[in-house]
């Protein structure tokens, strides 16, 4: 199974079956990418396909072909993750780097989202710990 | 220097008379105010690794030929397990081992509540594992579980088989001397940690010892359990927990699957790792359990009061213990005359866990709501009401406080308060806005043991190094904030080693708001005594006014070791934390929605070490307080007392959406009693007030009466219903019909 | 288990699969088993022609639309979570199974062929106020409210039919609660203009739940059709008014809830 992940591309052997969160957890390491609940309730494990925000713990490997994938190693150098730690938008940091996919999601579309939009794009990611006001001031000012 | 003493520890609310050995420390507190380091704003230090994804969680640990486990768990309340077949789960592909009830105690087939763990496998995949749980040939016989609380009070079912009575003063003859009496029910729900990252331990065997890597709040803790869960000398056993997805009180202990890992990983040879799934998260990893609270306040008509009263029934589960939900009644306000009787009703549901201040968060709704429904009776301001019967000193141990700064809370709360004027005047005929107050009180003092060693070199970096966990709260940037403070260096030349017990002194868990203030400490102590060592140095040099890089800078290879320990609590004193907010809310009265636009918070926890990790454990408090206020409940089948909310979709925790203006506010003057800091923890009081501030705040809008968490739609115009009731009563009384 | 892709709207057995935000969880969950899924992304429409959407459009896409009715732009926008309207197609949001509890932790109720329906003597509080006798289970889709208010069409691989006519009440014999046949593709729906058109709905935090009740209301040549999610097996066209409800005893809550959105949403949409 040819997956093309962060620019790089990888041979992935997997039973028809297997998500993308496990194919990229467990075949190539790539650990950045968090499992919280598997059911595609939480958004930890949100992922970019073709830019496109989406749950990898419920997406099928085998449905993806072609498509490039972007995960939170990809985003090492995106402005948002300076973004993140100056406004302290995280604290287990469990969920961050699924806030941090979706975030950069919304910015490239929207980059200079209201308050409403990013309550509104931001959603479908859960944070037990509630760094949501500091997330929310980290979107706000991520070209700062 | 060392010493043995006899002192009190307090965990949870709960005390206990222990012996320790402490170090004492004779460092004077800084003055009050932000210093050059501590008291400002830090960024973690470990954000960029927790931002990036680079920092391994025990979820994401991949040892060598590690192996997986998937667990058999009860699926009934109550069962015995009349037929068990591990066979067919040894015969399936990829496994390595699979064990039952006779194998760890860990394992039962006497089951007495759902998720309870009967039998383990270990296989080569997750997946693989699972379909080996999935063959296990196993036949309960289902039995008769008791679910209802009040059932179980009946029948005598309680935890430590009697009842906690606490009373001061003579109850009967405080209601006489009332002029007003009232009384009301409260019920509170069951609520789900859900930390984001699942209960999980790798275990592997090593040499003669074991390693367990662990999402936990207490490496020491797991240390000692699995010690002697295994019959090992504690030194035999490492306990690794670099980060961890959040705890809030479920991950004290080792619980059954960190167990059933070293017992798969003996029997193999292997590394295994055993982590729960979301669903048997929300099954059998804790809990904070539901309360009735029938509670009972008798004031003059200044409104002091004369009399509180209140019987608590804790719905416990099977295990745990029963919390102090009475606290708040006993402790927060003077009144001569409290009586309080607490059940810990034993029913065949999880036990519970404690959970971000457990009982406090119960009792402060119960508590709370009840004065303001004293206040509305006696026409008079709640935040007055309370002032009014603010407590000089304990009168439960009859103490005095080592610090309280709760008149200052209410001052600087009155601005806020002062706005329900013009939110009220805001309202429409279909949405209604109010303002609601709260008080909260809480432990947070810590208490000794805690180790830190500091370490200098020749570069003039220092690393500290303790054997702690963060469990997100930043309590590692902290400690680096007082390290570098204390030896004058730049916040970027200190790091934090922690996570290793074998790699550091003992550390306290990460529970009861406690680290800040039980390491803290310990850490200053470490700074100061490589200090010393390093103007010691200076002296016998004849430079003693050398700047320290000048100093350290002659060390080359050898290193300044600093050592520190927190000293004992202020003999005879209450070591406490206050606080109070003030919640603004709208309510549509035709469909029962509630929005939570504004919470001010003000709280007094002595020394604030980091103002922006301190930001963030108040809004993620409140966050929490509003999940448990609004929306989020564990639901079970009433017929067979089977869960019904084990998923995310079902239990309804907060989204950014849901979160409202936060204003917070920290008293931050130091408690001069309390160590070389003065500071207190910060990590439960934020989540107490939030569900009686938001209720009164409700009942300012509509007049409305909220008995029971969560305000629901359906509890929402359940008490709208009864105040339309109340008020056509009222109007029909007056027009004389 | 087997993926392959379709080629042509002859499926040829299989389980049909899109964005897979309904099937995945299924799969996983155990409350679907099959050997071969088939991918049927490359032969449903994925454009919008007019009146006519495609149903593999994906909600994120419709959410931000101007040129559709205001109910069903705003039913998408208030559904599911953002991933989930990107992974998640129009079609796929209309054919989604409850979320009654019951159902999904695999009890053996009426919809999984067993005889009895839990909910009824159970925790019941975000199920059925109406149709509710043989199963109380809630229909928990916005859109199909929004499409059902707005009288649209739906055409599949073998015919057309009016939106109302895909779903079915369960009933002894058959408990599924659609109409569509083995090996049958939603292809299209056709929504008319509306000339005014609203979507109200109730959940129980601000964003990312399934309705306690949604209302849909659309005025076209001076009739108006509220339709409702969240209180029937099916979408509920609400033609008898409110009164006709058949509560349980714990969720005659929902009966208020509705009676002031209809409210509003009729004067949302008069002009």
């Amino acid at each position: 199974m040819h997956l093309s992940v962060n620019g790089h591309d990888y041979e992935v052997a997997g039973e028809v079956g297997t998500t993308l969160a496990e194919a990229l957890r467990d075949d190539l390491a790539l650990t950045g990418t968090k499992i919280a609940c598997g059911e595609g309730h939480c958004g930890a494990c949100t992922v970019l396909v073709d830019g496109a925000p989406i749950l990898s713990c419920i997406t099928l490997l085998h449905s993806l072909d072609g498509a490039r994938v972007t995960t939170i190693e990809g985003l090492r150098d995106h402005a948002m993750i300076d973004s993140f730690v100056r406004s302290d938008a995280l604290q287990c940091g469990f969920c961050t780097p699924g806030q941090i996919v979706s975030a950069v999601a919304l910015v490239e579309s929207t980059p200079s989202p209201t308050r409403e939009q990013i309550r509104h794009a931001m959603a479908g990611n859960l944070c037990r710990c509630g760094a949501y006001p500091k997330i929310e001031e980290a979107i706000r000012t991520w070209r700062d | 220097m060392a010493r043995l003493i006899r002192t009190e520890k307090e965990v949870e609310g709960r005390y206990e008379e222990v012996w320790l050995v402490v170090d004492e420390d004779a460092l004077e507190q800084w003055p009050a105010g932000p210093r050059e380091i501590v008291g400002r704003p830090a960024p973690r230090v470990d954000g960029r690794e927790r931002a990036t994804g680079q920092a391994v969680y025990t979820a994401d640990l991949q040892l060598p030929g590690m192996l997986h486990a998937a667990v058999l768990r009860s699926p009934h309340p109550r069962a015995r397990v009349a037929r068990l077949d591990l066979s067919p789960a040894l015969a399936s592909p990829g496994v390595h081992a699979a064990i039952g009830p006779d194998d760890i105690p860990q394992l039962t087939a006497d089951c007495n509540y759902q998720g309870e763990a009967v039998a383990a496998v270990c296989a080569d995949t997750l997946a693989q594992a699972r379909d080996a749980v999935a063959a296990i040939d196993c036949e309960f016989e289902v039995l008769e579980p008791l679910i209802d609380p009040d059932e179980a009070v009946r029948r005598g079912e309680l935890l430590g088989g009697e009842p906690r009575t606490r009373e001061r003063g003579d109850y009967e003859r405080g209601l006489a001397e009332a002029d007003v009496v009232v009384e009301g029910e409260y019920r509170t729900q069951v609520v789900l940690h859900n930390s984001m990252e699942t209960h999980q331990a790798v275990v592997e065997w090593v040499g003669d010892g074991v390693e367990v890597h662990i999402s936990t709040q207490y490496i020491w803790g797991i240390r000692a359990a699995v010690a002697e869960g295994l019959g090992l000398p504690g030194d035999k056993v490492r306990v690794i927990c670099h980060y961890m997805g959040g705890g809030f009180g479920s991950k004290n202990s080792p619980d059954d699957y960190t167990l059933i890992a070293a017992e798969l990983a003996k029997r193999t040879a292997r590394p295994v790792k055993c982590a729960l799934t979301r669903r048997e998260e929300n099954t059998a990893a804790g809990n904070r359990n539901a309360t009735i609270q029938r509670l009972t306040v008798g004031a003059r008509s200044d409104g002091t009061l004369t009399a509180l009263g209140g019987e608590f029934v804790n719905a416990v589960g099977w295990g745990g213990w029963s919390s102090g939900t009475e606290g708040p009644m006993q402790m927060l306000y003077t009144c001569p005359n409290v009586r309080t009787t607490t059940y810990g009703a034993k029913l065949n549901l999880p036990p519970m866990k404690a959970f971000r201040a457990p009982g406090f968060v119960e009792g402060t709704f119960g508590l709370e709501a009840l004065l303001d429904e004293l206040a509305a009776k006696l026409d008079l301001d709640p935040l007055e009401l309370r002032r009014r019967n603010h407590a000089a000193e304990d009168e439960v141990d009859g103490r005095p406080y080592s610090s309280k700064n709760l008149l200052e809370c209410y001052r600087r709360a009155q601005p806020h308060w002062d706005r329900r004027h013009e939110v009220r005047a805001r309202s429409t005929d279909v949405v209604k806005r109010g303002v609601g107050m709260a008080s909260q009180i809480w432990y947070g003092g810590g208490g000794p043991p805690s180790y830190a060693w500091v370490r200098v070199g020749s570069d003039g970096r220092a690393t500290v190094v303790t054997a702690m966990q963060d469990i997100g709260t930043g309590t590692k940037t902290a400690m680096a904030q007082i390290a570098a403070e204390e030896l004058g260096i730049p916040l970027e030349h200190v790091t934090v080693s922690v996570g290793d017990s074998a790699r550091g002194p003992y550390a306290a868990i990460s529970a009861g708001s406690s680290t800040t203030p039980s390491m803290g400490p310990a850490v200053r102590a470490a700074a100061a005594d490589a200090r010393r060592q390093i103007e010691e140095i200076a002296e016998q040099r004849g430079t003693p006014d050398a700047p320290p890089e000048e100093i350290v800078g002659l060390l080359e290879s050898a290193q300044i070791l600093g050592k520190g320990a927190r000293g004992p609590n202020p003999t005879g004193m209450q070591v406490l934390t206050f606080g109070v907010q003030v919640a603004e809310v709208a309510v549509d009265v035709e469909t029962g929605e509630v929005w939570v636009e504004r919470i001010a918070a003000i709280h007094d926890v002595g020394r604030v070490i980091n103002p922006l990790g301190a930001s963030s454990q108040v809004e993620g408090g409140i966050i929490q307080g509003i999940g448990h206020t609004l929306s989020e409940q564990r639901l079970h089948d009433p017929a067979t007392g089977r869960l019904l909310t084990t998923t995310l979709d079902a239990y309804k925790l907060p989204t950014i959406a849901d979160v409202p203006e936060i204003v917070s506010e920290l008293i931050d003057v130091p408690d001069e009693h309390l160590t070389n800091l003065g500071s207190k923890g910060l990590g439960e009081p934020p989540i107490i007030p939030v569900a009686a501030a938001i209720a009164n705040a409700i009942r300012d809008a509509t007049g409305a009466d909220v008995r029971e968490l969560p305000i629901s739609r359906e509890e929402m115009l359940r008490a709208l219903r009864e105040a339309a009731a109340r008020e056509k009563g009222k109007v029909g009384a007056q027009a004389g019909v | 288990m087997e993926l392959r892709r379709a080629s042509s709207l002859e499926l040829d057995g299989g389980t049909p699969v899109h964005g897979g935000t309904e099937v995945v969880p299924l799969l996983r969950a155990g409350l679907l088993q099959t050997e071969t899924l088939v991918d049927i992304r490359g032969v449903v429409p994925r454009g919008i022609d007019g009146d006519r959407i495609g149903a593999g459009v994906p909600l994120a896409d419709l959410e931000c639309d101007p040129t559709i009715p205001a109910a069903l732009r705003e039913a998408c926008r208030l559904a599911a979570s953002p991933q989930l309207r990107t992974m998640g197609s129009l079609g796929g949001n209309l054919l989604q199974a409850t979320r009654c509890w019951y159902w999904r932790l695999n009890w053996p109720c009426r919809l999984h062929g067993g005889d009895e329906c839990f909910a009824h003597e159970g925790e019941h509080r975000e199920h059925a106020i109406f149709a509710n006798d043989f199963c109380a289970s809630a229909h928990p889709s916005d859109v199909a409210a929004a499409l059902l208010a707005l009288d649209a069409t739906v055409r599949t691989s073998r015919r057309e039919l009016p939106l109302a006519d895909l779903y079915r009440l369960p009933t002894d014999d058959d408990p599924s609660t659609t109409t569509l046949e083995r090996g049958e593709v939603l292809l299209e729906v056709e929504v008319p203009q509306a000339d005014a058109s609203v979507y109200l709905k109730a959940m129980e935090r601000k964003r990312w739940a399934f309705p306690i009740v949604g209302v849909a209301a659309a005025r076209r040549d001076g009739a108006t059709r509220v339709a409702l999610a969240g209180v029937a097996p099916i979408p509920w066209l609400l033609t008898d008014g409110l009164e006709s409800a058949t509560p349980l005893p714990r969720n005659a809550y929902k009966v208020d809830v509705a009676k002031a959105l209809v409210k509003r949403a009729r004067a949302a949409i008069d002009t």
